[in-house]
């Protein structure tokens, strides 16, 4: 490629990098942004004269942020490691013995693809309340625990791994539990912690199913908490830009510390 | 099968059941309150002539031919773009990728503020000349639905350009190579040798986001609650409003089982229209 070329392609990548890129710096300047400076204006001021911490401080101590924050942590506790256990025994089983009716259940898996969950959302509620999980944490993580797309990259995982190593098990005495616990499981830790890290993020954003679930305000996450926020909060639109900034921060640099895996999943998923 | 039994319980109480439950209260009125009250085929009935419910259809509809060749055609274009040898390229795929790992809450809020009417997009709009006058994006109801096609486009495009990544790097080099010796250009090399090996991936896009644009919610819900005068309503936000503002649990159920219909038949036909020119080339 010649340099001329080279050059045009970088401009390129950096305008739609900056299309991209900039709502997020937008909200970020709006946060740190002093109350004396205007947060809309022609032009734009882009930098913060200068940069305040004071909407943070607001958002953090008079609104219910550390609340949601908490309710988030503890669903990623309640849901991610479980989501793996379910996902990793069924792909297990899927991928590694024979019975009857195993095609069946993979479809029937696999189908639920199809039930999306906007459509599901009446009717699922409906089960939930007459399990008596309405507004508890229960009724918000157990419907998520069975994900085809989970179950599908695992069984994927197990597959791939040779036989020989089973046989090898076999040999060893190890008992079915053995053979999942100690001989398969350690072989696609790739895959979990790329599971892992789907999960994580999407129990991070999850916003419909904890809409429709929670009534207690106490026990919204964050992305709930905030669209709260934005109908009575709304006029203060510092503080709400710095609560914002606050719940998307984590998911961002855990994003960009684990990419790697992201596109490594992603490849995972299509191929199947 | 000890292995199989949580996937299959939960399967059995949070998928089937619910829809067993969706299929039967479609043809009852219920409230939650009162006992459900059968009434045969009334709720599809209603829908007929229901004038929301088709405002609601048609804005879905809207929101699938806007958004579809979008997310079909810009993601195939930023793929190509960051499949090339350079130097820093993985920069560009995580900034591209951004949006897609935040929540919707997150970036319709962060929207709002480019939205507002001393904003950056009013100012840039007014300054090239594009505009006359600041416009107030989400509160006209021309505007509204357009700038809600922006934002939801502009958050899921990069999941769709990572898949079709993962489609050009199984393309092999070589088909490059002799095609630029026989003298073809970046352009030609995109519509004759890029896009038809991309046909299995192209088929799996249009599902998945037909599956996307039909179910446009979350956008709806924190910027314009449907509105102005429901020029954004789409069926999955008037599905949510009827059943859980309203308590219309049986109608909502039917416009459920409507909407999935159409899922899966745009689905089915997609996939089949995409494979048969598969089988084709």
């Amino acid at each position: 490629m010649t340099l001329t070329r080279r050059i045009a392609v970088y401009g390129v990548l950096s305008l739609i990098a900056i299309a991209f890129v900039l709502p997020f710096l937008i909200l970020l300047t709006s946060s740190l942004k002093p109350a004396n400076q205007p947060l809309h204006e022609f032009p734009p001021a882009l930098v913060p004269l200068p940069p305040v911490l004071d909407w943070f401080i607001e958002a953090w101590t008079t609104i219910d942020f550390p609340i949601y924050l908490w309710n988030s942590l503890m669903l990623e506790v309640l849901t991610v490691p479980a989501y793996l256990l379910v996902s990793a025994f069924a792909g297990y089983a899927l991928a590694r013995f024979d019975f009857r009716g195993k095609q069946f259940i993979f479809y029937l898996i696999v189908s639920t693809m199809f039930l999306p969950g906007e459509v599901m959302l009446v009717p699922r509620f409906l089960v939930v309340s007459q399990l008596g999980m309405v507004d508890t944490f229960a009724g918000l993580v157990l419907p998520g625990l069975m994900s085809a797309f989970g179950i599908f990259l695992i069984r994927q995982a197990f597959e791939q791994l040779p036989s020989e190593l089973f046989d090898a098990a076999k040999m060893d005495g190890c008992n079915h539990w053995q053979t999942f616990r100690q001989v398969a499981l350690p072989q696609v830790r790739p895959t979990l912690a790329t599971l892992a890290i789907f999960g994580f993020i999407s129990v991070w954003n999850s916003f419909i199913w904890p809409l429709v679930v929670l009534s207690s305000e106490d026990k919204y996450p964050l992305a709930l908490g905030l669209a709260y926020l934005k109908g009575t909060f709304g006029d203060d639109q510092r503080s709400m830009a710095a609560g914002t900034v606050m719940a998307a921060l984590p998911v961002i640099v855990f994003f960009i510390a684990m990419q790697r895996h992201f596109v490594e999943g992603m490849k995972g998923s299509v191929k199947g | 099968m000890l292995f199989l039994t949580p996937a299959l319980l939960l399967l059995a109480v949070f998928f089937l059941w619910p829809a067993a439950t969706a299929v039967q209260l479609a043809f009852f009125e219920y409230d939650i309150v009162s006992d459900p009250v059968w009434v045969g085929l009334g709720n599809f009935q209603r829908m007929l002539d229901d004038p929301r419910f088709w405002t609601a259809l048609r804005n879905s509809g809207l929101f699938l031919a806007a958004m579809l060749p979008i997310l079909v055609c810009v993601p195939l274009l930023l793929a190509v773009l960051v499949n090339m040898p350079l130097r820093g390229i993985k920069v560009f795929r995580v900034m591209y990728y951004l949006p897609v790992v935040t929540s919707m809450v997150v970036v319709a809020i962060a929207w709002n503020y480019v939205f507002h009417q001393r904003g950056i997009l009013n100012w840039l709009l007014t300054t090239l000349g594009v505009l006359d006058e600041p416009v107030q994006y989400l509160l006209e109801p021309g505007w509204a639905m357009p700038a809600l096609v922006l934002v939801e486009s502009w958050k899921s495009a990069g999941y769709y350009m990572m898949i079709y990544l993962a489609g050009l790097q199984s393309i092999p080099r070589d088909l490059y190579e002799a095609a630029e010796m026989d003298g073809a250009g970046p352009w030609q090399r995109l519509v004759w040798i890029t896009t038809p090996l991309l046909r299995p991936y192209i088929a799996v896009i249009v599902v998945l986001a037909a599956m996307d644009a039909m179910q446009v919610f979350t956008s709806v819900f924190v910027m314009t609650q449907g509105g102005p005068q429901d020029a954004t309503m789409t069926l999955g936000y008037y599905i949510y409003d009827e059943a859980f503002r309203r308590f219309d649990i049986g109608y909502a159920n039917a416009m459920g089982i409507v909407l999935w219909l159409i899922l899966v038949a745009f689905s089915m036909v997609s996939y089949r229209l995409t494979r048969g020119r598969m089988a084709t080339t």
